[in-house]
């Protein structure tokens, strides 16, 4: 798909995978996203935190270049991932989704079968080369969104019929089949309970180890539970940027503090 | 009293019942209104439609059975004339009737007194030169028994107008007097009320549900009485149809149901591909400056009436293919009337019904599917194909069928578009013509009603009603087994 394969192969934990500089982003009149740099590793999963309205899922949604889809949204600044501007207008946004995976915060299977749900993306970039192949796609993304036990003797069934935690895990396992190098969740864990939140958060450091997983999320227990670097947003600002151990027990900015104590947000 | 007077004194009278049931109920807690079970509103309400609805309940029951009872007592005075004369007592009826109305115009323009009318007798002359003198004219002399059965007539229909005035106004009051009585604060006004609109609301439905059901019925006592005279294979399994109204004609619906399905399937070949791909552009593509001017530009298509449609076949579309088509041309069509032509011109007329109904469907299908396909990377023309279409198809399918029942039903663009020979044959650029269109000719014509020829509309009309009803619950079978799988 890219060029820069090559590069891939060398990266280690520490490696900046997306680079985001001077990002602002505008709703129309609104000036939802002030000028952001952050730079999020690779193999490590990054928490953005902050109260409702913030931006973080609007930032979320610039590193995907999802927001194309809004008419009225109109971003500026150079976000790279693996030195790639993705803004360039030689950059296919549609090659970059299939790069950039994203679950959303409301499960949203497809009105197909939970096979057809996963082989989806697959298909479409036709990374099977025939039936059996994408039959091994499908059980392994299964397996890796955790889901495989309970929906194997039934993958013909279509997707909706599920309970709301599976569906979420369908559709983790529907953004795995693709292989992406990043998968970006907005609040992935909103809709469901605390056992299939569980479920949803080990999943996510199990996906660790291939990805760079980026999470917005509204707890504060669960970014502390799940990811190794936090950002603080407020107001359209990134306010701080650090480990998560460093950001909840040694907050540098006062609002920050203020949020994750509870007296904001 | 006149009839509108009843209506006027029932109206004021329930408004009379509103105001004083409103003030009873407030004054009963001294004013504070804020101790009534309901709003003081209710209570008048419970009034007025205490007073109402039984007064018009009596009324409609009383203008329905009046005739009725008045028509069978006079029979009785001119049955023994049309039993002499051999003639049919309906027919008297009618005569007897028409004199009473005469009698009635007579009286109210001047040119005879209220008691010459109740009193005069054939013998006393020229009772048709009076009534023609006031504007009515009768078809022969009157007889004597026509004359006093008229006369009877009147004075039993002026007697059961004063009785059903009297009897609805009792009923009104009563009902007025006693809603009022159980007014106070405690009384539960809300309640009854909303029990009276649920009831109204159902009597709504039931109206509906049972115009269908006597249409049917209609439809259904003709039908049979067709088949008693014409034997049912021939009706179903000719291929001919020549009706001749000097009888022996044969009536086989086939090739008319041929014609229908014929012009109904190109009209939908031309009417699904183009409403459906126009629907995927308005929903999905165009920005929304250009849907809030297509959108409604189309909608436009759908208000023309099928008359128009028609005259657009006739003179520009059928001309159209015969230049191409024609013996100047490829030599297939010998007229402008065919097939082709209605079809074509009826696919256009569905194609703001298919586009329009789409359109809703899909933009109904959550932009969370959407989202979830292109996060995935899929383009928007992979998204549109294989998320949003296999969402919307149900509605899709229902939107289609509708269309195929309309296109099934149509006529004036037959009429004027396809042609008048009933045939069945495989080229679509001959003329040939649907049931609906048939019907019409079959019922316009001078036929005696009780003739096959004439009676054949019936058995077409049912034939049809048939065929659409199994097309819309073959629709709802379709859409719900669909849902079942995608919900």
């Amino acid at each position: 798909m890219y060029d820069n394969r090559a590069s891939e192969s060398a990266v280690t934990a520490d490696d900046i995978k997306i680079e985001a500089k001077g990002v602002n982003v505008h709703y129309g009149t609104t000036h939802a996203i002030k000028d952001v740099d952050v730079s999020i590793l690779d193999k490590t999963v990054t928490a953005f935190i902050g109260p409702s309205g913030c931006g973080k899922s609007t930032f979320l949604r610039c590193i995907n270049r999802m927001n194309d889809t809004i008419d009225v949204a109109r971003v500026t600044g150079d976000i790279r991932i693996d030195g790639e501007d993705i803004n360039d207008a030689r950059v296919d946004p549609v090659q970059l989704r299939a790069k950039v995976g994203m679950v959303f915060q409301k499960p949203n299977p497809f009105p197909k079968s939970i096979y057809d749900n996963v082989a989806y993306g697959p298909k479409i970039h036709g990374l099977a080369k025939n039936k059996g192949d994408l039959d091994d796609i499908v059980e392994r993304a299964l397996r890796r969104g955790a889901i495989w036990d309970e929906v194997k003797d039934r993958l013909h069934a279509p997707g909706t019929g599920l309970s709301g935690g599976q569906q979420q895990r369908l559709c983790i396992a529907r953004a795995v089949a693709t292989e992406p190098e990043v998968l970006l969740m907005d609040e992935p864990c909103s809709a469901l309970d605390p056992i299939a939140t569980g479920q949803v958060e080990e999943l996510i450091d199990e996906l660790r180890r291939d990805y760079s997983v980026v999470i917005v999320t509204h707890s504060m227990q669960q970014a502390a539970r799940v990811s190794q670097k936090t950002a603080f947003f407020h107001l359209g600002n990134l306010i701080e940027y650090g480990d998560t151990d460093e950001i909840f027990t040694n907050p540098k900015d006062p609002k920050t503090e203020s949020y994750i104590t509870g007296r904001i947000g | 009293m006149p009839f509108y007077w009843t209506l006027a004194i029932i109206a004021l009278l329930c408004a009379a019942g509103y105001v004083l049931g409103r003030r009873k109920a407030v004054a009963s807690v001294g004013g504070d209104k804020r101790r009534l079970h309901s709003l003081p509103n209710f209570y008048g309400m419970n009034v007025a439609l205490k007073g109402a609805v039984p007064a018009f309940g009596l009324l409609v029951f009383w203008l329905i059975a009046q005739p009725l009872f008045v028509e069978w007592r006079v029979s009785s005075i001119v049955s023994d004339l049309a039993v002499s004369e051999a003639r049919d007592l309906g027919l008297v009826m009618v005569d007897v009737r028409r004199v009473a109305d005469g009698l009635d115009t007579a009286v109210a323009t001047g040119t005879m007194t209220a008691s010459e009318a109740t009193d005069i007798a054939a013998g006393d002359g020229n009772v048709r030169e009076r009534l023609g003198a006031a504007g009515v004219a009768l078809g022969s002399e009157v007889s004597e028994p026509v004359l006093r059965a008229a006369q009877r007539y009147r004075a039993l229909s002026s007697t059961g107008d004063t009785l059903r005035s009297v009897a609805v106004l009792a009923v009104l009051l009563l009902g007025l007097g006693w809603a009022y009585r159980e007014t106070d604060g405690e009384f539960r006004a809300r309640n009854v009320v909303e029990q009276g609109v649920l009831a109204l609301l159902l009597g709504a439905a039931c109206i509906a549900i049972l115009t269908t059901l006597g249409i049917v019925l209609s439809l259904i006592f003709n039908t049979i009485e067709f088949f008693s005279i014409y034997p049912a294979s021939e009706f179903f399994f000719s291929t001919t149809w020549s009706p001749s109204f000097g009888g022996g004609s044969s009536l086989g619906i086939l090739p008319l149901l041929w014609g229908t399905l014929y012009i109904s399937l190109i009209a939908l070949a031309v009417a699904v591909p183009i409403g459906l791909m126009a629907a995927i552009y308005l929903s999905e593509y165009a920005s929304p400056r250009v849907r809030g001017v297509a959108k409604p530009a189309l909608e436009i298509l759908a208000g023309i009436p099928t008359i128009v449609y028609g005259l657009f076949a006739l003179l520009t579309v059928g001309p159209a293919l015969m230049v191409v088509f024609g013996d100047g041309g490829l030599g297939w069509m010998q007229a402008g009337t065919a097939v082709m032509t209605a079809g074509l011109v009826m696919g256009i007329m569905l194609i703001p019904f298919v586009s329009s109904l789409s359109d809703d469907i899909i933009n109904a299908v959550p932009q969370s599917m959407r989202d979830g396909s292109y996060g995935l990377g899929a383009t928007q023309s992979e998204t549109v194909r294989q998320v949003v279409l296999p969402a919307a198809l149900p509605g899709i399918v229902g939107a289609i069928l509708l269309a195929a029942s309309r296109a099934i039903g149509e006529t004036m663009i037959v009429v004027l578009g396809a042609g008048a020979a009933a045939r069945i044959s495989p080229n679509p650029f001959e003329a040939m013509t649907t049931v609906t269109a048939k019907i019409v000719s079959q019922l316009t014509g001078d036929a005696d009603f009780s003739s096959p020829e004439a009676l054949v509309a019936f058995a077409l009309g049912m034939t049809l009603f048939v065929l659409t009803l199994g097309l819309n619950v073959f629709a709802l079978y379709i859409v719900r087994k669909y849902r079942e799988q995608y919900e």
